[in-house]
C-alpha cells in the first residue's frame, strides 16, 4: 500500500509515483510552508478520539503486552498539550519560524525539508512516531515502511488527513521492500535528511546510497545493561529489574542484555546469577514468553554453540570454566567471566558478568556507538558519582534498574533532540 | 542379522509395541558403532557424559545427545571413510546457502529401499500402470546435490515413465521456474488415457492449481492419477491457504480426489520416508521414534505439546543420525486414527525462527517471486 497525495494507492504503483513526486516536492515547497499549529490540532484531536474509544477498530490491531499502559501514553502524548512540551524541550528558545535578532543577522530556524524515513519492524508505532517527529519539525516526510507492517501505519496517517488535508503534500508513505536498493535510492536522492532506524546493515546500506551532503540521522540498535554496585532495597531493585528483563523480553535497545556486578570476584558473579534465576523466574510467570519459535531458535542457537565447543575443542569444556549457566523452568541466567557488552539470547536469558569500577570505562568504550541505557541499582549516596562514571563511558540514559525501557517526558533519544536533527537554522543579512 | 536389518524388516510398520524393543537395540547397536567410528560424535557423549551401552530403553534414547541439523551444516560427521559413502545427500540449504552433509551407507540405502516400498505399497503408489510425471521440483543436472532433488527424482521410478516434465529447469548456472511448461504438458498429456503424477514442492503444485482456475482451465486426468506432495507446507501460511482448500482446487483443476493425493515428509539428515495416511497424518512408522522438546528447557514434552521436532533412527550407519533436532515445531498426537494405524502422528505446525521463516521450499518460493518480477 502506498499513501500518496492523500490517495492510497496499490504497490505497484510505486515507479509512476515515483516520476512525479520530484516536481511534487517542489511545488509545495516553493508555494507554502506547513503550519506547526495545523499539525498539533490534528494530532490533539485524534488523541481525544482514542480516548474516546472511536478508534477502537485500528487499536485493535495492535498487538503488544502492555498495550493497555502502552495506549494511555499515546493519548497523552498525541496530546496537544504534551506535544508543546516537547517542542519546548527539544527548540528551548529557538522554535520553529522564529526570527530572532542577533546583531546583523536574522536567526531563524527553519524545517530541513523533505525527511525520507526508514523504518525497523521492532515497533508498529515507530513509522508513525517518526513522521509525527517529521511533522512537527514542519517537513515533508516521505517514509519507507517496514516489511512487517500490516497497513497500520497507512491507516493512521489516512485518519490524520482526515483531520487536517492540509498535511496531504506532507505525507508520502511507501511499502518499498529493503531488496528494492533502486527505489530507495530514488526517495534518498529527493530529500535533504535521511533518518533511518535500524541495525548495523539497515544503516550501512544507507550510507552506501546517501548522497554526501544528505544529513543522515541514524537511529541505530544498542544495547543496554544493568550495573549493580549494592542496594537500597534489594529484593525491590532485584524484582523490578526482573520484571523489567521478561516485560521488554530482551528486545528493545534499552532492555537489560548482561547484569555487571562491581566486583572482580568471579564467585560473586555466580552467587548473583544463582539468585537472580528466582527471581526471573518468577517474573517470567506473570509476564511469560509466548513467541516459541523465536525462544526455539535460541535454545537451539546456544546448543549448537555448545556442541561447536566440544566438536572444536580438545578436551571437554569445564562447566566451572569460562560460564556456569543456571537454568530454570523458564528463563536462565549465565554467570561469565569476560566483562564484554554483549547480545544475550534474550526472552528471559540473562547473562551476569564482573565489572568493578575502575575498569567501567576501558570495558564499555569497546562498545562505543553501542551504548545508550544503563539501569543502575547502587546504594543512594554513589548514585551521583557512578552515573558519572557510566556517562563519561559513552551511556545517554542512566536509570533505576525497573525504568530501563520506561519513557520518561522529554527525554532525549540516543543523545539527540529528533526535532533539532530534523530542522536546521538559518541566518539572513539584514 | 543385525538388529538394524531386523528392525527395517518388521512386518507391521505402524505398531510401535510390536518393534519397541528391537528398536532400542538398533539404536544401541548404531550408537556403538557411531561412538568409535566418529571421533566428533564421541566427543559430544563424553562431553554429555553418555554411554552408547546404557542404552538400555526408550527413555535411554531420550536422554541420547541429540544433534541439531545446524551442527551438520557447520561440520562434517562421518563414521566411514568416504569410499564407503554410499550417496552423499545435502539439505536445500537456507538463504545463507550453507548445506547438511551427510552421508548415506550402502546396507543403510537397502533399509531405506525396504522402507519406501513397504510405506508407499500402504498408500498403493507402486503400480506398473505407466505414467506421465509432473515433476513440481528441480530437474536434475550432475552439479546438484540436493536431497529434494533425488527424492522428487526417486519418485518417479515409482510406476513406470511415459514422460516426465519439470517446473525447474537448470539452465546457465541457476534454476528457472517454467510453470507454463508444466500447465501446457497437463493439459496436453490429460487428455490421453495414461495416468498423470504430480511430484514435489505443494507451492508449486498450488501455483500451478492456481494459475489454472483463474485461466478457467480444467481437465478431467484418468483414473490412477495422483498427487504426491513432498518439502513443506511452510510457505503456504503466507498465501494463507489450508490443506482442504488445495484438495478442493486439485478436485476442481484436475479431478484428483482427496484420497488420491498423497503427502510425504522427510529430511536430509532424518531420511526415514513419512507418508500420510488418508487422514492426512503423518503416523510414526516402525524405524523411527519422535520426540518433541520443550522450546526452552529441550526436555521432552508429553503428547500434544508444541515444542521442536526431534526425530531418532537407527537407519544410517556412515553419519551419526541417530538423534536430529530439527528447526520444526510439531506436536505428537496420540489419539486413536480412523485409519487403524496404531503408532502416534507427527503434526509440523512451523518454524522456529526470528522472524521470516527461511525453508527448504521457501528457496524455491523465492526463486519463483524472482522468475515472476521479471
Amino acid at each position: 500500500m502506498i499513501l500518496a497525495n492523500g490517495i492510497v494507492y496499490p504497490g505497484d504503483k510505486q515507479d509512476e509515483l515515483l516520476d512525479t513526486l520530484e516536481e511534487k516536492l517542489v511545488n509545495t515547497l516553493q508555494n507554502g510552508r506547513l503550519n506547526v499549529d495545523t499539525v498539533l490540532d490534528a494530532f490533539d484531536r485524534i488523541s481525544r478520539k482514542v480516548a474516546a474509544g472511536e478508534l477502537n477498530s485500528i487499536i485493535d490491531e495492535i498487538d503488544y503486552e502492555g498495550k493497555e499502559e502502552m495506549i494511555d501514553q499515546a493519548i497523552r502524548m498525541m496530546g496537544r498539550e504534551y506535544l508543546e512540551y516537547k517542542i519546548q524541550v527539544e527548540l528551548g528558545s529557538s522554535r520553529l519560524y522564529e526570527k530572532k535578532d542577533e546583531g546583523a543577522l536574522i536567526t531563524q530556524r527553519v524545517p530541513l525539508g523533505v525527511i525520507f524515513h526508514i523504518a525497523a519492524g521492532n515497533m508498529d508505532v515507530l513509522p508513525i512516531m517518526s513522521i509525527a517527529e517529521g511533522l512537527l519539525a514542519g517537513n515533508i516526510n516521505i517514509l519507507k515502511l517496514p516489511s512487517v507492517d500490516q497497513g497500520l501505519t497507512v491507516k493512521v496517517m489516512k485518519l490524520l488527513l482526515d483531520e487536517a488535508p492540509e498535511l496531504t503534500d506532507y505525507i508520502y508513505v511507501f511499502d518499498t521492500p529493503s531488496s528494492d536498493v533502486a527505489a530507495m535510492r530514488r526517495m534518498a536522492d529527493l530529500s535533504d535528511g535521511i533518518s533511518v532506524w535500524g541495525g548495523d546493515e539497515v544503516v550501512k546500506a544507507v550510507r552506501t546510497f546517501a548522497k554526501p551532503g544528505t544529513r543522515l540521522i541514524e537511529w541505530g540498535h544498542r544495547l543496554g545493561f544493568a550495573y549493580i554496585s549494592g542496594y537500597t532495597d534489594e529484593e525491590q531493585e532485584l524484582r523490578a529489574l526482573a520484571k523489567h528483563i521478561m516485560v521488554t523480553k530482551q528486545l528493545l535497545c534499552s532492555s537489560c542484555q548482561v547484569i555487571y556486578i562491581d566486583t572482580e570476584d568471579y564467585a560473586e558473579v555466580v552467587r548473583f546469577s544463582e539468585k537472580f534465576l528466582d527471581y526471573l523466574e518468577e517474573a517470567a510467570v506473570l509476564h511469560p514468553v509466548t513467541e516459541i519459535g523465536a525462544v526455539a531458535e535460541l535454545s537451539l542457537r546456544r546448543y549448537v554453540h555448545e556442541l561447536d565447543t566440544i566438536i572444536e575443542g580438545n578436551q571437554t569444556p569445564d562447566a566451572k570454566g569460562d560460564e556456569q549457566v543456571f537454568r530454570g523452568r523458564l528463563t536462565s541466567v549465565t554467570a561469565m567471566k569476560n566483562p564484554e557488552l554483549e547480545l544475550s539470547y534474550m526472552y528471559g536469558n540473562v547473562l551476569v558478568k564482573p565489572l568493578p569500577r575502575k575498569r567501567i570505562a576501558s570495558v564499555l568504550r569497546r562498545s562505543k556507538g553501542y551504548l545508550q541505557t544503563a539501569g543502575l541499582i547502587c546504594r543512594e549516596q554513589e548514585r551521583g558519582e557512578l552515573s558519572e562514571i557510566l556517562l563519561r563511558s559513552g551511556l545517554e540514559r542512566v536509570t533505576r534498574a525497573g525504568d530501563m525501557s520506561s519513557y520518561f517526558d522529554g527525554e532525549a533519544h540516543d543523545g539527540e533532540y529528533a526535532l533539532m536533527r530534523y530542522s536546521r537554522i538559518t541566518n539572513i543579512e539584514r | 542379522m543385525s538388529k538394524i536389518s531386523k528392525l527395517f524388516a518388521v512386518k507391521d510398520v505402524y505398531n510401535p509395541e510390536a518393534s519397541d524393543a528391537l528398536y532400542v537395540e538398533a539404536m544401541r547397536e548404531n550408537c556403538a558403532f557411531s561412538y568409535n567410528n566418529c571421533k566428533e560424535y564421541q566427543k559430544i557423549l563424553d562431553a554429555k557424559g553418555f554411554k552408547p551401552k546404557t542404552i538400555t530403553k526408550m527413555e535411554d534414547i531420550e536422554r541420547l545427545p541429540f544433534i541439531p541439523t545446524a551442527t551438520f551444516k557447520r561440520h562434517e560427521l562421518y563414521s566411514m571413510p568416504k569410499h564407503r559413502h554410499f550417496i552423499k545427500a545435502t539439505s536445500s540449504g537456507t538463504s545463507s546457502g550453507i548445506r547438511s552433509k551427510v552421508a548415506l551407507d550402502f546396507t543403510g540405502c537397502l533399509h531405506a529401499l525396504r522402507m519406501v516400498f513397504k510405506v508407499m505399497n500402504q498408500r498403493h503408489v507402486i503400480s506398473l500402470r505407466p505414467c506421465h510425471y509432473m515433476v513440481l521440483g528441480y530437474k536434475p543436472n550432475r552439479h546438484n546435490e540436493m536431497a529434494v532433488m533425488k527424492t522428487a527424482y526417486g519418485f518417479t521410478w515409482l510406476a513406470p515413465a511415459l514422460s516426465r516434465t519439470y517446473a525447474l529447469k537448470y539452465s546457465n548456472g541457476s534454476y528457472a521456474p517454467d510453470l507454463e511448461g508444466i500447465i501446457n504438458a497437463v493439459l496436453k498429456k490429460g487428455r490421453g488415457r495414461a495416468p498423470v503424477r504430480f511430484m514435489g514442492f505443494p507451492a508449486y503444485t498450488y501455483f500451478v492449481l492456481k494459475m489454472m482456475k483463474d485461466r478457467g482451465l480444467s481437465v478431467k486426468l484418468p483414473e490412477h492419477s495422483m498427487i504426491m506432495l513432498g518439502g513443506g507446507w511452510k510457505q503456504f501460511y503466507k498465501e494463507a491457504v489450508d490443506k482442504e482448500t488445495f484438495y478442493q482446487l486439485a478436485w476442481e483443476v484436475l479431478g484428483i480426489p482427496e484420497d488420491r493425493i498423497v503427502e510425504s515428509f522427510g529430511a536430509v539428515e532424518h531420511p526415514v520416508l513419512y507418508l500420510d495416511c488418508p487422514h492426512h497424518h503423518f503416523h510414526v512408522p516402525a524405524y523411527s521414534r519422535v520426540f518433541i522438546r520443550d522450546p526452552h528447557t529441550l526436555e521432552v514434552l508429553p503428547y500434544g505439546r508444541v515444542g521442536l521436532v526431534n526425530l531418532t533412527t537407527p537407519m544410517i550407519k556412515a553419519t551419526p543420525l541417530l538423534s536430529v533436532m530439527t528447526d520444526d515445531l510439531g506436536i505428537l498426537h496420540n489419539e486413536p486414527c480412523p485409519c487403524g494405524c496404531k503408532s502416534p502422528y507427527l503434526e509440523i505446525i512451523g518454524r522456529v525462527g526470528l522472524k521470516d521463516i527461511k525453508t527448504c521450499a521457501a528457496g524455491a518460493a523465492k526463486l519463483l517471486e524472482g522468475g515472476m518480477d521479471k
